[in-house]
Order: structure tokens, then C-alpha cells, then sequence
């Protein structure tokens, strides 16, 4: 998977929430959250699966307690296909590489980037709480205890991630106007992901077969 | 070398390996002791096992083989938060862990978590502002102020928790020499009330004038285990493990100074001395 070109994992990833929101859920939308789930599966049953799995189960849980069984199935099976897609995408698809296919189709450095911080913000804010976590804990803070403990520490944990995270996209944006990425240029690719016509056929039957669905349901 | 009074820290053979064990080493039978109130530097290359050393020391990491003791405690089983009760630590980048609305809040932090009452973290919270001279400060929220500043406030959290073993991980990486100065009378202070010092640095020149004895790791083994003085006015001894005698022992060495002083006060001194002689 890793080898296809970064438009084809990006159409995949696109196609299959878009077919778990545009067909009837939540029959039809079980086919595409199971496509998602078998390429994270693949990808990783333990670092990718479970984690897509584990970030789903509230939802179903809250969906569960607002909408009853019918309508937690309904919504729960779409939004799991939403969220293995985006893991899976995540943990196959390197930002470099995404920006290298950006720049060779022609797309402006600024918007590459914008899809590359994206995805390269998992990884980094992943390494990020769990180095807060580790602090946390070296200055007593248990993460354990009951529901109320761990509410508490959770803010110890939420507070400084988010902030730092803050503070680094202003240095990051600083950094890159420095290196001139609003200067107007083309940038060069240096080594474009190849790209081959039956990748090609395949990212265009995605987007036929998402158009066909949306017209089956608009009919 | 033996420590001089009961170890309060001791590695005997311990060896570790990331991936469950099943990494290339990275600690090979290390074995040494801290008695209370040493000031340790540990010292080494990038990759020669500082950190890992760190994490072993305050529960994040358990050996794969030996055992890390801190005072009578068996670090195997003992969660970082339990650890916390002896082991103050401050790693790289710990101005990211600060999150209380005032930096005097988030120095109480530590005290609060370990259950001491109100009273007592008063009193730990303010000494340990007053150490690093953050008094002015203590009510400014902590991303309000400079990254340096952050850090001192970082650094403040771990003094306030009067731990039986500071370890610090680079605590001056990012410091002016004024704030370098707050740090070393902070840890000067903390040494002389028993507590013993472990800091991993690559800035010599600080070690130098804060620390006593060099622990000095070699891929994951420890190469040299002496008095940092002796250890510093040895170049032929630093160069193979990568390291450059700081200015002051380079010029103290060219000058032939008696004792060959490392500190500034007695470089000064012994030059002072020496303008002296007729």
C-alpha cells in the first residue's frame, strides 16, 4: 500500500467515508467501514486498528445514549469508516511524499503543506502527550484512579499539549516564510512519486463510483 | 570510588534494551551509587544511554537486567508517580508540562499530588521560587513568560517536591549566563541539604563550576567514574569520548596554574596569585 501513489491512498481514504455517507446505513454504509477497517487491520492491527477503534468506541457510546441502538448504528457504522480511513491514511502515508506528488501535479507549496501539517500533526502531538504524560507522572500525578481523578489529571495532560501545540504552529509558520514558502515560486519536485495509468483508472473509478452512488440516492 | 556516605542512588548491573528487550543495547552491566548529597555530572556522546539512564532512575523504564534502587526502594514495580516521593526530575523540553494559571500554581503542583497539606506546600512552593529568584513571577501565567523563564518554572516543580535525587536532563540548554547562575545556586543550595544531584549535560563549563563527580558513559557502558576535576584537567581523556575541556580549564592547564583550578572563583584566584609573584 505504501508504494501506491499518495493521490490513490488519498482518493481511497476520501472514497470510503464518502460511500459510508452517501449509501443507505447501515447496511450499505458496512461495507465501506469494513473496506476501512481491513486496510488499518493491514496497515497494523495494533497501531493502527485498534487506536481507530479505540477513538470510535465513545462515539458509539454517546450515539448509543442520544439516538438508541437504531440510530447509533446508523451513525456510528459512517463515522468509524470516517476514522479508520483517516488512521489508516495516517500511519501509510508520509507528508513528505504527499508533497512531493502536490508539487509535481502543479499545487502551490502553501497548499501542499496545509494537507502535509495535517497529517504529520498526529504523529507529532501523539509523541507530544505522551512526553507531557510521562512529566505529569514524574511530578506525582496518577492517571489512575476514578472517573473523578481522571478528569482532574486530564487537564494536567489537555492544557499543555494544546497550548504548546499552539505556540509551535506559529514558529512552524514563521520558519517556513523564512524558507521562502510564500515567496510565489514553483517549487521542485525532486522526487515525484511515480505514478502509473492504472492508478489513474483506479482514482477516477473512486470518484465515478462516488458520483454514481450520490445520483442513485438523489434519484 | 566509594560514595561517602550510604548510597541514596545505586545502579548495580543494570542493563536495558528498547522493544521489550529486544533492541540493540543500550545499558551494559552498569553498576555505581550516589551517597546523599553528591553532585553527579553524567556525561557522555548523544546516544551513549544519559536519558535512558534518567528514565530508569524515575520509573518510566525498568532494567532488563540488575536493579536501580533509589534509598531502599526496588524501582521494578514502583510506578513514576510513586517514585516521585524520592526522585525530582526536570527533562529536556519540560516547559511544556506547565499548565496551572500562575507559575507559583504549577510549582505547587508536585507537593499538592503527593498528598502534603496546605501549609507545607506553602512553604515548598515559595523556597523553591525564592531559590531560582521566580518570586516576582509567581503570578504571572506560565506561557505568559519566555521559554527560559519556563523552564526555571519547570525546574521550581521539581525543587518544591525537596526530593531525595535531582535529575536533570540538560537543565541549562537554552539559559543566559545569568539564568545558568540562578540554576547553580538553586542545585548549591539543594546539595547542601542532602540531595543528591545526577545532571546529564553536555555544557562543561557548567558542570565544572556546579558538580563534583563525572560519571561518563561509553555506549551504554561506563567508562569513567571519577572526581570531574580530575576527569576535566585531562584532555587526552576527553577527546576519545568526544568532549573539549571548557576555556577555563584550557587556560588553567596552559598556564600551569597550581592545582590546575577548573571553577572561575579559583581560576581568578590562582591568576591573582600569580600576578602576586615578583
Amino acid at each position: 500500500m505504501r508504494r501506491l501513489h499518495p493521490f490513490t491512498l488519498l482518493a481511497l481514504a476520501a472514497a470510503l467515508p464518502l460511500l459510508a455517507w452517501i449509501l443507505p446505513a447501515p447496511r450499505g454504509a458496512l461495507a465501506p467501514a469494513l473496506a476501512a477497517a481491513t486496510l488499518a487491520a493491514a496497515a497494523g492491527p495494533r497501531r493502527v486498528l485498534l487506536p481507530a477503534l479505540l477513538t470510535a468506541a465513545p462515539l458509539w457510546f454517546f450515539l448509543f445514549i442520544l439516538h438508541g441502538v437504531g440510530g447509533m448504528l446508523v451513525f456510528g457504522v459512517r463515522l468509524t469508516a470516517m476514522i479508520a480511513s483517516f488512521v489508516w491514511l495516517v500511519a501509510v502515508l508520509p507528508p513528505a511524499r504527499l508533497v512531493e506528488a502536490m508539487v509535481a501535479a502543479g499545487w502551490g507549496a502553501p497548499s501542499a503543506y496545509l494537507f502535509a501539517a495535517t497529517l504529520s500533526a498526529v504523529p507529532l502531538l501523539q509523541q507530544r502527550a505522551r512526553r507531557i504524560v510521562e512529566a505529569q507522572r514524574c511530578r506525582g500525578l496518577s492517571p489512575r484512579g476514578s472517573p473523578l481523578a481522571r478528569l482532574r489529571a486530564l487537564r494536567a495532560l489537555a492544557l499543555p499539549l494544546v497550548l504548546s501545540a499552539l505556540h509551535e504552529v506559529d514558529e512552524r509558520a514563521l520558519a517556513l516564510e523564512t524558507r521562502g514558502l510564500g515567496a510565489g515560486h514553483r517549487r521542485t519536485p525532486l522526487a515525484p512519486p511515480p505514478d502509473s495509468a492504472l492508478q489513474q483508472a483506479a482514482r477516477l473509478a473512486l470518484l465515478l463510483a462516488c458520483g454514481l452512488a450520490l445520483a442513485w440516492r438523489l434519484r | 570510588m566509594t560514595p561517602p556516605t550510604p548510597p541514596v542512588l545505586r545502579f548495580d548491573g543494570v542493563s536495558f534494551a528498547y522493544g521489550g528487550g529486544s533492541g540493540p543495547p543500550v545499558l551494559r552491566e552498569l553498576s555505581f551509587a550516589l551517597g546523599a548529597g553528591e553532585r553527579v555530572a553524567l556525561l557522555g556522546r548523544n546516544g551513549a544511554g544519559k536519558s535512558t539512564v534518567a528514565r530508569l532512575i524515575t520509573g518510566l523504564l525498568y532494567p532488563g537486567a540488575g536493579t536501580v534502587w533509589v534509598g531502599d526502594w526496588d524501582s521494578r514495580g514502583r510506578r513514576p508517580e510513586e517514585l516521585a516521593r524520592r526522585v525530582g526530575s526536570v527533562f529536556q523540553h519540560a516547559d511544556q508540562q506547565l499548565f496551572a494559571r500562575t507559575v507559583r500554581e504549577d510549582v505547587a503542583f508536585g507537593p499538592r499530588a503527593l498528598g502534603h497539606d496546605a501549609a507545607d506546600c506553602d512553604r515548598r512552593t515559595a523556597h523553591a521560587l525564592d531559590l531560582l529568584e521566580l518570586a516576582a513571577l509567581a503570578d504571572e501565567h506560565p506561557y505568559d513568560l519566555p521559554p527560559p523563564f519556563r523552564k526555571l518554572a519547570a525546574l521550581a516543580g521539581a525543587l518544591a517536591l525537596e526530593p531525595l535525587v535531582l535529575v536533570l536532563d540538560e537543565p541549562t540548554a537554552g539559559l543566559d549566563r545569568g539564568l545558568q547562575g540562578r540554576v547553580a545556586r538553586a542545585l548549591d543550595e539543594r546539595a547542601a541539604r542532602g540531595t543528591t544531584l545526577l545532571v546529564i549535560t553536555h555544557d562543561l563549563g557548567f558542570a565544572a563550576e556546579t558538580l563534583d563527580r563525572a560519571l561518563v558513559l561509553d555506549a551504554g557502558r561506563l567508562a569513567r567514574d571519577e572526581p570531574l576535576h580530575q576527569w576535566l584537567v585531562a584532555p587526552g581523556r576527553l577527546a576519545p569520548l568526544g568532549f573539549v575541556p571548557p576555556p577555563l580549564v584550557e587556560l588553567s592547564l596552559a598556564l600551569a596554574l597550581p592545582g590546575t583550578p577548573v571553577r572561575a572563583a579559583a581560576v581568578a584566584d590562582a591568576l591573582a596569585a600569580r600576578c602576586r609573584e615578583p
